[in-house]
């Protein structure tokens, strides 16, 4: 291969062409590329196999980052992460080779300063090496590599300048000495602009996502005959509850580390005008809201009401089942990069932590109806189904709200009108989601939005 | 002969004709005792240093599981006729609660006299008997010694009211006034009101850290020690294999303190430890504290030197955070307790079980858990005892043979030396209506004859009622007719502990759990050397999928361990395997072999 990394990757640029449109944190996915052009290149290692990193610009501006493997002869385990030809080596996904995972390990644990990228261990934490590494399976936006039992490391496959939210919240905490968020363990930066290029964290392997802890719960739930949600063996109140618990510590953590503040009449009225926004822009597009429109416009002019002010702070700002992880000692919050809709600057504003609070509400009444998507309210047998998957999340939804009471950072049930209108803001915006990618589900937001009419 | 005197010290014993302590008294007022050599000693067990910690342990309560006599109450004879039965279920060491003599007013931790057997259940030399014919199959035998208290029948503590200035005034805990140690809490809340009796007799108070009937012994008197140290020699020497020590943490008494695990009470265990590492290697001792198992490990001693006190313990939270996790559906009770569960110096080993002859102890959970343990497994309120349920393994899981299978899989699988309890074998069940603690100690079913072929007494003779209900009766679940059909529960133990017998890593090895994105799936790898076992659980009645990651073992094949049943080869994707409801997977993982190879 060749001994300069730009010129190597700039001949990729055809296969990439072709390669990018089909990689699920690709944000364009399935449309027809013009142009890639290659920013910068760097050969973190030489050799057989040899590791690359690029960041590339595609021709709607958007940049990416890439780990490029070269070898002369491709494993059949490869095959699949292929991109190109290069000369007569091969040129592949390189996150999905753990030989050269293992490479990205000991740069992590050893620091290094070369060729534009700085990758540096957090103060005081020693890195184990000499660990197998493997991909994480199915994400959105980034790509993430775990090591060993260990560490799990974040490719930010979009990297933005400047500060990093999901590493400014997760050092905030941690000083905190919070037990709810992964130990920050080392961090690559990129030394010109400053943006950051990839996130190692401890990684908790014996944890399970609240979302398949919560549906291991309803399954349990519906397949009995007729006990209620607080009846059968696989309630899921008391884990509501502790989770509630860790979401309220964590808001206490990052408002006393990070500050907090109140916003008057002139904040709030933006907020306001944003949910009738997009409020405006999903009914045309989904007709079947029409009829809530009187409803939704009403709760949430109703905020506009709050003489007191809002509370806002930095919080984590996209939670909801899939964002928690239940480990051995507790629930763990993850991912704290923010809305993914928003823009990044949108993300590093101060928002009210009942953001969180309804994100969360909103994610136990999915976990309740998803096994029920499609059924029909009116037959018999599927008005009972319903009608007891609405009480498992009732009762886990209050529990929630009780084990975060518990903190002693407010109640989310004493403040109605704020957490009525977020949790309203957040099902419209899933209506349309679910009216694009599922529409089997849009039923499930359109119920809560039924019910709180 | 001399006609029997009320004040004689042996008065309260009811073994005349027996040989007993306090038989005679000599000059100097010391109470003449049996000796080890006035009996027969049993032949002694294979050798092996390391035995308790790969072996199956079987709670066998004498009273309930044979009686050779006839009078409706088991015997240590009619133990030693059921050996074989024991040796081809394939358990290798039984554990007796209490034999000795005793007014029984605690289930026989009431000791009046630690060198004599309780008349009901035979004598010492049948006991050694019982013990000769087990090491002749390989089985060993441990049983309860309580350390902390005797009866107050024992002859010394009758020794020491009556003659406060004689050889045994100073050997239990006597004081002019009923305030010292104000910080010690009253254990049996519901029946004492103190820790300080007053005694007429000598007219003092004396301490009880339990029933007011069972006096403490005092350790700060050094002839208390070693009278404490002859008695393990005395069993030792006749042969036994070790002792489960009684309420371990309350021997020393320190003002300001709460009179538990103090210094000095780990210091005299170092010296029993000492005395049978010096004297009778290959003996074991066993702690019973029912802590947390953070505060237990101290029983085990100085890790720097493999441990110094007590072999083996028992792991008391383990046992309720099974049962939830299947009500649960949930791995996450088990493994948060695996989880905080500290590691134990290289020569100690957990005791670990399901169920044994107390309820099923819910003191190591939180209130909130408690409440869930009674919803879920004490409908009725008869079910409840103490701070526990009173109840059997197969009523506990509805007798679903799948759950019984799981949970017995659980319990032979995770670390520590499983405890089995007589007659979970089968599947029996218990009577609730029973008092105390009686319904998980009914006769063990051995026909569908006459009280379950456990006697031939007339059945209003038992010492208590065979279970007799249609489900769980001894004419539906008995061990002849189980031994008559190789699907029975009984047959399938068996194998179970034939598979564990084969596999060191089940008691030697390490333990790690296995994460999977599955909540309902609990898998683990348990490795010794090269004998690698993962086991596979599903807590939920539904079947499941599990993704395990097994790449540090790429190209290894997984050998299914019941049947050899050879499953794809683990590569670097991860490993996926599905269970049906309740179900689990022992593997062996294997260096990769060509089809057709042998094993």
């Amino acid at each position: 291969m060749s001994t300069r990394p730009l010129h190597a990757v700039a001949s990729l640029t055809d296969d990439l062409r072709a390669w990018l449109p089909a990689q699920r944190w690709f944000a364009a996915k399935g449309r027809e590329l013009s142009s890639v052009r290659v920013e910068r290149a760097t050969l973190l290692s030489g050799g057989d196999p040899a590791l690359l990193h690029a960041v590339i610009e595609v021709d709607d501006g958007e940049r990416y980052q890439l780990l490029i493997g070269v070898r002369d002869e491709l494993t059949d385990q490869l095959h699949a992460s292929f991109i190109g030809k290069l000369g007569e080596s091969f040129a592949y996904e390189a996150t999905q080779d753990p030989e050269l995972m293992a490479v990205l390990l000991d740069l992590l644990a050893h620091g290094s300063d070369e060729g534009g990228l700085r990758w540096e261990r957090e103060p005081g934490v020693e890195v184990v090496t000499g660990l197998r590494a493997r991909p994480v399976g199915v994400e959105q936006s980034n790509t993430s590599v775990v090591f060993g039992y260990h560490y799990i490391f974040k490719l930010f496959r979009r990297p933005v300048p400047g500060k990093n939210r999901d590493v400014e919240l997760h050092r905030a905490l941690f000083r905190a000495g919070s037990k709810q968020v992964a130990e920050p363990v080392a961090v690559v930066e990129d030394g010109g602009e400053g943006a950051v290029l990839g996130f190692a964290q401890r990684y908790f392997a014996d944890a399970v996502e609240g979302w398949a802890m919560a549906t291991a719960s309803v399954r349990d739930l519906l397949a009995e005959g007729d006990l209620h949600a607080g009846e059968v063996g696989g309630d899921f109140a008391a884990e509501a509850g502790r989770l509630g618990t860790a979401v309220a510590q964590v808001h206490a953590d990052l408002a006393a580390q990070l500050g907090a503040e109140t916003v008057g009449a002139d904040r709030i009225g933006g907020a306001v005008d944003q949910m009738h926004g997009r409020l405006d822009a999903v009914l045309a597009e989904v007709p079947a809201l029409a009829e809530h429109e009187p409803m939704l416009r009403a709760a949430f002019d109703a905020v506009r009401g709050l003489a007191e002010g809002v509370e806002v702070q930095h919080v984590h700002g996209d939670l909801h089942l899939g964002q928690v992880l239940r480990t051995t000692t507790g629930w763990v919050l993850i991912d704290f990069e923010g809305e993914p809709a928003s823009r990044p600057d949108e993300r590093l504003l101060m928002r009210s932590p009942l953001r969180d609070v309804a994100g969360m509400l909103r994610s136990f009444d999915y976990a309740a109806l998803h096994l029920l998507a499609g059924d029909d309210a009116d037959t018999q047998a599927d008005h009972q189904r319903l009608t007891r998957a609405a009480e498992w999340a009732d009762r886990n939804r209050s529990a929630f709200c009780a084990g975060y009471a518990a903190v002693g950072v407010g109640d989310p049930r004493a403040q109605t009108v704020l957490l009525r209108a977020f949790e309203l803001d957040k099902a419209v915006y899933e209506v349309a989601y679910e009216h694009r990618n599922r529409p089997d589900w849009v039923g499930i937001p359109l119920a809560a939005i039924r019910r709180a009419g | 002969m001399t006609v029997q005197d009320s004040t004689a010290p042996d008065a309260a014993l009811g073994l005349a004709g027996i040989p007993h302590t306090g038989e005679a008294v000599t000059a100097d007022g010391h109470l003449t005792e049996p000796q080890a050599e006035d009996f027969n000693h049993a032949r002694s067990a294979p050798p092996d240093p390391q035995w308790y910690k790969n072996a199956v342990f079987y709670e066998v309560l004498v009273r309930a599981f044979n009686d050779s006599d006839g009078n409706g109450t088991g015997d240590l004879r009619g133990l030693a006729d059921k050996l074989d039965y024991l040796q081809w279920l394939g358990v290798d060491c039984l554990w007796l609660p209490p034999f000795y003599a005793s007014p029984l007013r605690d289930g026989g931790y009431d000791i009046s006299d630690f060198r004599a057997v309780l008349p009901e259940f035979g004598t010492v030399d049948d006991f050694s008997y019982l013990l000769d014919q087990a090491h002749k199959r390989g089985i060993r035998v441990i049983t309860d010694l309580v350390l902390n208290h005797t009866s107050d029948a024992h002859p010394w503590f009758q020794e020491s009211r009556q003659h406060p200035d004689g050889p045994y005034g100073d050997y239990y805990v006597w004081s002019d006034t009923d305030d010292r140690y104000p910080d010690a809490r009253i254990i049996f809340v519901d029946t004492e009101t103190s820790n300080w009796t007053y005694d007429p007799v000598r007219g003092q108070f004396y301490w009880h850290r339990f029933f007011s009937h069972q006096p403490d012994l005092n350790y700060e008197n050094p002839e208390v020690q070693e009278a404490m140290l002859d008695v393990l020699r005395f069993w030792l020497d006749i042969g036994i294999d070790g002792f489960r020590l009684d309420a371990v943490p309350y021997l020393f008494e320190e003002e300001g303190t709460n009179c538990e695990n103090l210094p000095r009470t780990h210091e005299f265990l170092k010296r029993c430890r000492k005395v049978v590492d010096d004297e009778y290697p290959g003996r074991v001792l066993l702690a019973e504290a029912n802590q947390w198992p953070a505060d237990v490990v101290q029983y085990f001693g100085d890790p720097s030197i493999g441990g110094d006190e007590c072999h083996m313990a028992f792991h008391f939270p383990l046992m309720p955070r099974i049962f939830m996790a299947a009500r649960r559906e949930s791995r996450f009770p088990i493994s948060e307790i695996l989880a905080q569960t500290p590691s134990i110096p290289s020569g100690a080993q957990w005791g670990i079980f399901l169920r044994n002859h107390d309820e099923l102890t819910l003191e190591m959970v939180t209130d909130e858990e408690r409440d869930y343990m009674y919803a879920e497994y004490a409908k009725d309120p008869r079910m409840k005892a103490n701070i526990g349920i009173r109840r059997r393994l197969a009523p506990l899981i509805d007798n679903d043979r799948n759950q019984q299978e799981l949970f017995t899989a659980l319990l032979l699988s995770l670390p520590g030396s499983p405890v089995l309890y007589y007659g979970d074998e089968i599947g029996m069940g218990d009577n609730i209506w029973l008092g105390d603690r009686d319904a998980v100690r009914t006769p063990m079913q051995w026909s569908p004859d006459r009280n379950a072929g456990f006697s031939r007494c007339d059945p209003g003779r038992l010492y208590l009622p065979a279970i007799a209900d249609p489900v769980y009766g001894f004419q539906a679940v008995n061990v002849e007719s189980q031994m008559n059909n190789t699907s029975s529960l009984l047959h399938w133990t068996r194998r179970m502990l034939q598979v564990r017998s084969e596999h060191q890593a089940f008691g030697l090895g390490d333990f790690t759990e296995l994460g999977s994105s599955n909540p309902s799936v609990l898998a683990y790898l348990r490795r010794h050397g090269d004998d690698v076992v993962l086991c596979v659980n599903n807590l939920s009645r539904f079947p499941q999928p599990v993704e395990l990651h097994l790449s540090d073992h790429d190209g290894c094949v997984p050998v299914e361990l019941t049947g050899g049943v050879r499953f794809p080869a683990i590569g670097e994707l991860p490993y996926l395997l599905t269970l049906p409801g309740h179900g689990f997977y022992w593997f062996q993982i294997t260096a990769h072999l060509e089809e057709g190879e042998p094993l």
